[in-house]
């Protein structure tokens, strides 16, 4: 597992409570028993905080939409990074 | 394609002065992205939508106006077709041009896309983006003789619910029917709510697939609203792209304000995000007072379906429900949003008034005897 989709494993089982979840860069919301639009705010605010970067309103949006999954919020993570150092 | 978006506009609005008014409320949203685009200020994107807010409540005559404003001048206001549908594409437009999630436009397709024939009138509320990618080629979507036939029986089954089964479902809803004695008022319970959907529902399948043929994809907007197991569900399911928007545009920036300055607090005010969200969403609806009930009562579900899940959560960790459990949910959920619905009909509050009046007067009978 990479480590940045290790990070966000840590990040979503700490938001989920759950040690047991596992995710890949496959997995998508629904993927997920309680994956809904308040726990994608919340993961997104989390990662905001850890990795001091911001989504705008409509990439938020973007990243709730069908066919995207952890492995988009991953690339979205890498790109801010990238842009902000 | 802007012949027939004017010519629409004018055969629904033979009124100079009201295609005028609304040309301009369309545009300025134009002008306001354009200057957004260039210099991405939240003052001046906070400036606009305010305006334009006051704007479409003076427009809508909202009822609580009348607590503030002299009637006469609530009476000048002009009717303005699609406003609504308008004020909600013109708030996704200038925010996501502001946050440079819209890069290309131009002023016909932006005229185009809000007074799109298709869903000026009661949406689906689409998102500018597709719409312009559509623009861009406006080559029918059906690809051969099956996707085109797939679209006409679409068109057909659309009208069939608007124009007869939605007809059916109000007129039995609405006139009494001696032959079934007390149980018209129970009917006329469900009726209604299935007026609702054949004739929302029905309008979708039409405009859906009529978008198709002239190349546009213009978003699905119902999938089995009344099979939902709670009320936020429901709203994933029903009148989905309003659903969506109200998500993006009141909930995401109201709960991310709150989740980034206090986190600590974002866990007990997210009620209060899921009520004003669902509660603008109701009166959005209309500007009379029954549409305040309408939105106290989705708020009231919304928020109290989230306290619901909050609880069972922390009881059962994240186990999904039986079969027998989501049975039971999907009734009460069908139940609870047949009574939300009644509040769509005329008259529903002198009615409200009076149940009101009938439940005190036979409390007052149990009491005193």
């Amino acid at each position: 597992m990479n480590s940045l989709l290790a990070e966000v494993t840590g990040v979503i089982r700490d938001l989920f409570e759950d040690d047991q979840i596992t995710v890949t860069e496959s997995t998508r919301a629904p993927d997920v028993e309680g994956w809904d639009s308040l726990m994608h705010l919340n993961i997104i605010i989390a990662v905001e905080q850890r990795y001091a970067i911001r989504f705008s309103t409509a990439e938020i949006a973007r990243l709730k939409e069908p066919g995207q999954n952890v492995g988009s919020l991953l690339d979205a993570i890498r790109s801010k990074t990238r842009t902000s150092s | 394609m802007v012949a027939f978006t004017g010519a629409f506009v004018a055969l629904q609005m033979p009124d100079a002065v009201r295609i005028a008014a609304l040309l301009a409320f369309v545009l300025s949203g134009y002008l306001a992205g354009r200057i957004l685009a260039r210099r991405p200020s939240t003052v001046l994107l906070t400036l606009y939508l305010t305006g334009l807010t006051a704007a479409f409540v003076v427009l809508k005559r909202y009822s609580f106006l009348e607590l503030v404003l002299p009637s006469t001048w609530i009476g000048k206001a002009i009717d303005l077709v699609g406003l609504s549908f308008v004020f909600f594409r013109q708030i996704h437009f200038v925010v996501d041009v502001k946050q440079g999630a819209i890069t290309q436009t131009s002023i016909a397709s932006y005229l185009c896309y809000q007074l799109n024939p298709f869903t000026l009138l009661a949406g689906p509320i689409q998102r500018y983006p597709y719409f312009h990618e559509d623009w861009q080629r406006l080559t029918p979507l059906p690809a051969d003789g099956h996707g085109l036939r797939m679209a006409y029986l679409r068109i057909l089954l659309g009208t069939i619910q608007v124009a007869f089964v939605a007809e059916a479902c109000l007129w039995l809803a609405s006139t009494p029917i001696p032959q079934l004695g007390p149980l018209w008022r129970p009917l006329s319970f469900y009726l209604f709510p299935a007026y609702v959907y054949f004739n929302f529902a029905g309008y979708c399948d039409i405009v859906i697939a009529g978008a198709s043929l002239f190349g546009m994809r213009v978003p699905e907007n119902f999938d089995r609203p009344y099979l939902a197991r709670d009320m936020i569900e429901f709203w994933t399911r029903w009148h989905r792209t309003l659903s969506f928007w109200i998500r993006d545009y009141i909930f995401t920036p109201i709960y991310l304000a709150i989740g980034r300055r206090r986190p600590g607090l974002a866990g007990q005010l997210v009620f209060a995000c899921y009520f004003l969200t669902l509660f603008l969403a109701g009166i959005w609806h209309g500007a009379s007072w029954n549409f305040v009930v309408f939105g106290v009562l989705n708020g009231l579900g919304v928020s109290a379906a989230k306290l619901w899940e909050t609880w069972l959560r922390r009881r059962r960790g994240r186990r999904p429900s039986g079969p027998w459990g989501t049975t039971a949910a999907r009734v009460a959920t069908f139940h609870f949003v047949c009574l939300t619905m009644q509040f769509l009909r005329p008259g529903s509050i002198d009615n409200l008034i009076e149940w009101s009046g009938r439940l005190r007067d036979w409390s007052v009978h149990l009491v005193t005897g």
